[in-house]
């Protein structure tokens, strides 16, 4: 059965277009059947994070207003043949669709992919109505600050009140350092005040915006901290039983080691 | 402050600081009192109380919106001039 699954945020620049780049591409990597879907008409993005901006003839905007089929809007991924993007238009606005425009192109891609996952604008506006009008669930972002937080809290309401039902919570862009200062909001802070589901902690993480240069995602980099997390979380949208590591923990363990690499000397001099 | 105080006042968690922000900032926004509406609400608030206690002070009502551990409160305080 297959899931259309909307990312959005309230708050602007907390990561929607990351996690949607992420998250698409890690199912992907898991064997699904995945489109990747740009609802922020006017200000297109998923395509350079994705670095297929080279390749767009069509967009969405031309699929809704039938100047194209949905065959061929779609862009085939670089990496995996069973993910595809469908592009935002960059010369219209947001009003050149409407929610039954996105119901029935939600519709229409449920019948070729496992996972459609679609990218909202930031807002509470008519972009943001579009871009969960076809969605079975939504995803909200945040991070783990105030301005962010109350915008997100915004936002979980409007989905509720949508009929969507209670949507799952990604915190990003967590700084295990300062959460543990005392100078970020930790995991446990925010959903405590938010009150929903957490599906996935991501850190701060600078390869982020090193891969993003590439127009690639970092799901494909082992090494990324952040792709790691992302992963975990395509896991558990899948269905997978995945720890949530909290990053404030992995920190400690880090310090633990490191106290106990200071301690060795001394134990080890008998 | 003097620079001492700096020294020795132990900071406070900005983190905690946000949090409880958040947590005041949330409860109006989902009761959704604006300042206008809470002014109204203490005007006839006033003026309901006044007209069995006639010694309540209408310029010293105060109506808060706080969070409590299960339930958020709408607490009303009415000050009293002292009579004898
Ligand atoms: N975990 C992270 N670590 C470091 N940088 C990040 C992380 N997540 C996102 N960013 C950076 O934050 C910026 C905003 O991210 P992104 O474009 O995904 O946000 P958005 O919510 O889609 O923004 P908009 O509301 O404008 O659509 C980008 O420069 C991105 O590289
Ligand atoms: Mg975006």
């Amino acid at each position: 059965m297959s899931r259309v699954i909307t990312i959005t945020s309230g708050k602007g620049g907390v990561g929607k277009t990351t996690s949607t780049a992420n998250l698409g591409t890690a199912l992907a990597m898991q064997g699904a059947k995945v489109a990747v879907v740009d609802a922020d008409i006017g200000l297109r993005n998923l395509d350079v994070v994705m670095g297929l901006e080279n390749r767009i003839v069509y967009d969405l905007v031309d699929v809704v207003e039938g100047r194209c089929r949905l065959r061929q809007a779609l862009i085939k991924d670089k990496h995996f043949s069973d993910l595809f993007l469908l592009p935002a238009a960059q010369t219209r606005d947001k009003d050149a669709v409407g929610p039954e425009d996105m119901i029935a192109l939600a519709n229409q891609l449920r019948t070729e992919f496992d996972y459609v996952i679609i990218d909202s604008p930031a807002g509470i506006e008519g972009g943001f109505r579009n871009a969960i009008a076809g969605a079975d669930e939504v995803l909200i972002i945040t991070t783990p600050e105030v301005s962010a937080v109350r915008d997100a809290d915004r936002i979980i309401g409007l989905v509720e009140a949508a009929g969507k039902g209670s949507p799952q919570l990604i915190i990003n862009r967590i700084k295990p350092r300062m959460v543990n200062r005392g100078d970020m909001m930790s995991t446990d802070d925010v959903l405590q005040i938010l009150a929903i589901d957490l599906i996935g902690a991501i850190p701060d993480d600078e390869t982020i915006v090193t891969s993003t240069n590439r127009g690639e995602v970092a799901v494909l980099d082992r090494t990324s901290r952040a792709g790691r997390a992302f992963s975990d979380v395509a896991r558990r949208i899948a269905g997978e039983q995945v720890p949530m590591p909290t990053l404030e923990d992995e920190q400690g363990v880090f310090d633990k080691l490191f106290g106990m690499l200071a301690r060795r000397p001394r134990g080890s001099e008998r | 402050m003097g620079v001492l105080d700096g020294l020795f006042r132990r900071r406070e968690r900005s983190s905690d600081i946000a949090r409880e922000r958040l947590l005041t900032v949330l409860v109006h926004d989902r009761v959704k009192l604006t300042p206008e509406l809470l002014e109204q609400l203490k005007a006839e608030l006033s003026a309901v109380i006044a007209r069995y206690v006639p010694t309540v002070d209408p310029d010293t009502i105060e109506v808060t919106l706080f969070r409590g551990e299960l339930i958020d409160h709408l607490k009303a305080e009415f000050p009293l001039r002292r009579q004898r």
